[in-house]
């Protein structure tokens, strides 16, 4: 059952394509990766998503309903959520308040005991004794739960997660990972994911889709993608080189 | 004690409500217990206006992080709105006050609608063009601000007498106004916005409506001063109530109390009523330089004024209190 | 249709003036990302300065546009160096540097009361009432020699930024602080430098206004107005998206003055800031850096 369609859009920055006629469908209940070359238009396409950023064509549909046009936090108002690449907390406020406003501003679910609830993300991501500190304080892997915790507090019926897993170390890569299904297995939210450590993504998503220079060039399993040649042309095989075997990572080791 | 809890909203400290009844009680009784000259009166009367206007300019310069150097032009289109409705005699005489906030706060959300949206310098600047045509408008329409002679009320010293009471009152919703705008969603709103714009609406808060609902709301309140000082004065004129003076003296007042914190711009007023009383006495000609060199002082030493300086001395009595 | 020509020809003097008084505006925002809030403040201290060196030495105004560059220099350095350098960089530091430059702005303004007091003030000189006929129209003298230096100093400006080391080592700063700190450049320096040039050429500008206009303590807030709305609307770094920029306000001055009654004249400049930074806040040329 299709929760979220992507259809056909377009975004270009004066003669840039950034996103060019991408279409794309999340089943409700699924993880769905993106991956890429750095400049493929993945976050772009998310801010289009998200509704941060006005496609130049094409919509986007939760269910029957259209979310284009809707500024961003009606977005999150219907169910749509996103963390950003690079972490933004809000610096003047407690690790708590930060989630407090995800969970007061969110899908109206959340927002009947708005503080509960906060207190009730941070514990799943495990930054309960952190709550009255500040962001600054924080080490990155913890400011990234932090955006997580802060996203889920919205009550989503979609989380957009755009590189919650880059930059930590291999054993926090794994807890992130787990905790990424667990919420998509616990609390039945559907997850689009975009993530370069393609280990970690190989062995979360039920599908992938491949985007390059703004372009769809590939959709499918994660097993049939990694073997198609245009994938591999565009992007695996740099990529291959360059992470030191990062396919055969202990992560992919263990993947189902 | 926790029976007493059960009647006081989650977000309200028993401490805080403590001070604030007592300090209303004192400052209520005060004229009748102790014997102050007019003059004193008199000026505890317009600090009460003072603190009110610092109190409400920080709802949108420290909440909302968006520092508005043309907040006179709603004092001033409240004052006079106030004033026309006072010599048609729109009675009782509050009703007049009220008018004139509310034309005030509904001026504030028309230019204020369109340059919310710009952030930081972008919208100060804005605010300063706005402030200056106000003034330049309004000054010349008749209609409305008598030009630039202004406008006279009917004198009435009962009244003016009673205005303590009227401002103290005034002061006290706006006080608790303020407390609870902090502490409500609202508030938490506005800290994100400030923080990071983009971020608070992708986490789902809608930035538009936050920010018109509190210009809007403290361009009221600032109207509503604007009309009791009209009461107070007896006579307006647009130079001083457009005037970019009156305008810096707004942000003058929150800088030194403290921008963004809950009272801090009340503290702030109150040391800006007092040196004010102190130059007009002995430098009149040095308030200019004297409010810059206070601003630039602040800036470099103690961004948060006077509250910042009270939390550093809280802060070495209770070294283990975890981030502020 | 005379009329009409006459103005267009003095809104095209105008503008000269104007793009080189905006253009210090924008030097300082492009590079260090502060609003100069002072910039109003300089301009103030530039006409006076004019005034000054007249009445007491006798020196002709525009002889003395040098002094001013050099005052306005040194000022600039010292508030650079004294009070801007430690603020916090960044969003945390916007509103800093604004409080900050507003209030050294208070400050000056309130030392010219006390040395010249609020009066209104105009630097005559004998051939302040001049005028040249310059395609059938009657212009200022005053004007042409001021639209002269301005475009002299702006094509300068053009060239020191684009053809020297420092006007490079400038706009690599402006584009990204950090990559020039690896690569050696001392952008503290430049910093600096930048402001101090960016006040000097408040200052210029302000004694060339002075030389046109009246003035007293409170004048540069109205100009500080028109600096920005051309820096926004011409994009930062281009001498040339400046002029235009400068050009636009200048004819929609002039026309303005010619359609509306005289109170609503002063409003203009305001009302037209507050459309452009609505309307295009990434100015004609959609340039944000300097380039």
């Amino acid at each position: 059952m299709t929760l979220l369609r992507v259809e056909n859009v377009s975004k270009s920055f004066g003669g840039l394509k950034a996103v060019d006629q991408v279409s794309l469908e999340l089943r409700k209940g699924e993880i769905l990766g993106i991956i890429g070359p750095n400049g493929a238009g993945k976050t772009t396409l998310f801010s289009i998503i998200a509704g941060s950023m006005p496609a130049s064509a094409g919509a986007v549909f939760l269910g029957e309903r259209r979310l284009s046009g809707l500024r961003a936090n009606g977005v999150v108002a219907a169910g749509v959520v996103r963390t950003h690449q690079i972490v933004r907390p809000f610096t003047n406020l407690t690790v708590l308040e930060n989630v407090t406003v995800g969970a007061m501003f969110g899908s109206p679910s959340t927002r009947h005991n708005p503080r509960a609830r906060a207190h009730e993300e941070l514990a799943f991501v495990g930054l309960a004794e952190r709550a009255h500190h500040l962001p600054a304080g924080l080490t990155l892997v913890a400011r990234k739960r932090l955006e997580l915790a802060r996203a889920l507090a919205t009550g989503p019926k979609v989380l957009l997660l755009d590189e919650v897993i880059a930059g930590v170390n291999p054993v926090e890569a794994i807890e992130m990972t787990k905790l990424i299904r667990v919420i998509r297995d616990q609390r039945g939210i559907s997850i689009i994911m975009i993530e370069h450590i393609l280990a970690a993504l190989m062995s979360v998503s039920d599908r992938v889709v491949v985007l390059d220079y703004g372009k769809k060039i590939a959709e499918g399993k994660p097993a049939e993608v990694v073997r198609d040649a245009k994938v591999i042309t565009a992007y695996l095989g740099e990529e291959h080189a360059k992470s030191n075997g990062g396919i055969r990572g202990p992560a992919a080791e263990k993947s189902p | 004690m926790s029976t007493w809890r059960q009647f006081i909203p989650e977000w309200l400290s028993p401490a805080v409500l403590a001070v604030f009844v007592a300090a209303a009680a004192v400052l209520h009784a005060l004229p009748y217990v102790v014997a102050l000259s007019p003059y004193d009166h008199n000026q505890l009367t317009l600090a009460f206006l003072f603190i009110a206007t610092a109190l409400a300019w920080n709802w949108i310069g420290g909440f909302a992080g968006q520092i508005s150097f043309g907040h006179a032009a709603m004092f001033g289109v409240g004052g006079f709105a106030a004033a026309r409705a006072l010599q048609m005699q729109v009675a009782p005489f509050w009703v007049p006050w009220l008018l004139g906030g509310l034309v005030a706060g509904a001026y504030g959300l028309a230019w204020g609608h369109p340059t919310l949206r710009l952030r930081g310098p972008y919208f100060s600047i804005a605010t300063i063009g706005v402030g200056e045509a106000t003034r330049l408008v309004l000054t010349y329409w008749q209609g409305f601000t008598g030009g630039a002679s202004g406008l006279a009320l009917p004198i009435n010293a009962q009244l003016k007498y009673s205005l303590y009471w009227y401002a103290l009152y005034f002061l006290a919703l706006v006080a608790i106004a303020s407390y609870a705008i902090r502490n409500s969603r609202l508030g938490l709103g506005l800290l994100s916005i400030k923080s990071d714009v983009e971020a608070a609406a992708d986490v789902g808060v809608p930035v538009v409506f936050c920010q018109d609902l509190v210009l809007f709301l403290s361009g009221a309140v600032v109207g509503v001063a604007g009309g009791i000082y009209a009461s107070y004065f007896s006579f307006i004129e647009p130079s001083d109530m457009f005037g970019f003076d009156r305008s810096i003296s707004f942000v003058l007042m929150a800088v030194i109390g403290g921008v963004g914190t809950v009272f801090g711009p009340g503290l702030g007023a109150v040391v800006f009523v007092l040196l004010r009383q102190f130059l007009i006495a002995s430098y009149p000609q040095l308030y200019l330089g004297l409010y810059g060199l206070l601003l630039v002082l602040v800036v470099l030493f103690e961004p948060l004024g006077i509250s910042g300086l009270i939390f550093r001395v809280a802060r070495r009595l209770r070294p283990h209190r975890g981030a502020t | 249709m005379a009329r009409g020509l006459e103005l267009l020809l003095s809104a095209v003097l105008l503008a000269g003036l104007y793009a080189m008084m905006a253009y210090g505006l924008g030097l300082i925002y492009g590079v260090l990302r502060i609003v100069n809030l002072n910039h109003g403040g300089m301009i103030m201290v530039g006409a006076y300065l004019g005034w000054y060196l007249h009445e007491r030495a006798g020196i002709d105004p525009y002889l003395s546009l040098p002094i001013a560059a050099v005052v306005g220099f040194a000022t600039g350095v010292v508030i650079y160096g004294g009070l801007v350098r430690y603020l916090p960089r960044g969003p945390a530091g916007g509103v800093q540097s604004l409080l900050l430059l507003f209030g050294v702005w208070l400050v000056l303004r309130n030392v010219a009361y006390l040395q010249f007091t609020g009066n209104d003030q105009a630097i005559r000189t004998d051939y302040s009432t001049k005028a040249v006929v310059v395609l059938g129209s009657a212009l200022s003298l005053n004007r042409l020699i001021v639209f002269a230096l301005a475009a002299l100093l702006l094509v300068a400006l053009d060239l020191l930024l684009t053809r020297t080391y420092l006007g490079k080592a400038i706009r690599a700063v402006a584009q990204n602080a950090d990559s020039c700190r690896v690569a050696g450049i001392d952008v503290e320096r430049i910093y600096t430098f930048t402001f101090g040039f960016g006040t000097a050429l408040a200052t210029m500008a302000g004694l060339l206004l002075g030389t046109l206009f009246p003035f007293n303590p409170t004048f540069g807030a109205g100009e500080l107005l028109k600096s920005f709305v051309i820096v926004v609307l011409g994009g930062l770094g281009s001498v040339l998206g400046t002029a235009v920029a400068a050009l636009i306000l200048a004819i929609v001055e002039v026309f303005a003055i010619l359609l509306l009654p005289a109170y609503l004249t002063g409003a203009v400049g305001f009302v037209l800031l507050v459309l452009v930074l609505i309307f295009r806040p990434g100015g004609l040329f959609g340039q944000r850096v300097l380039g």
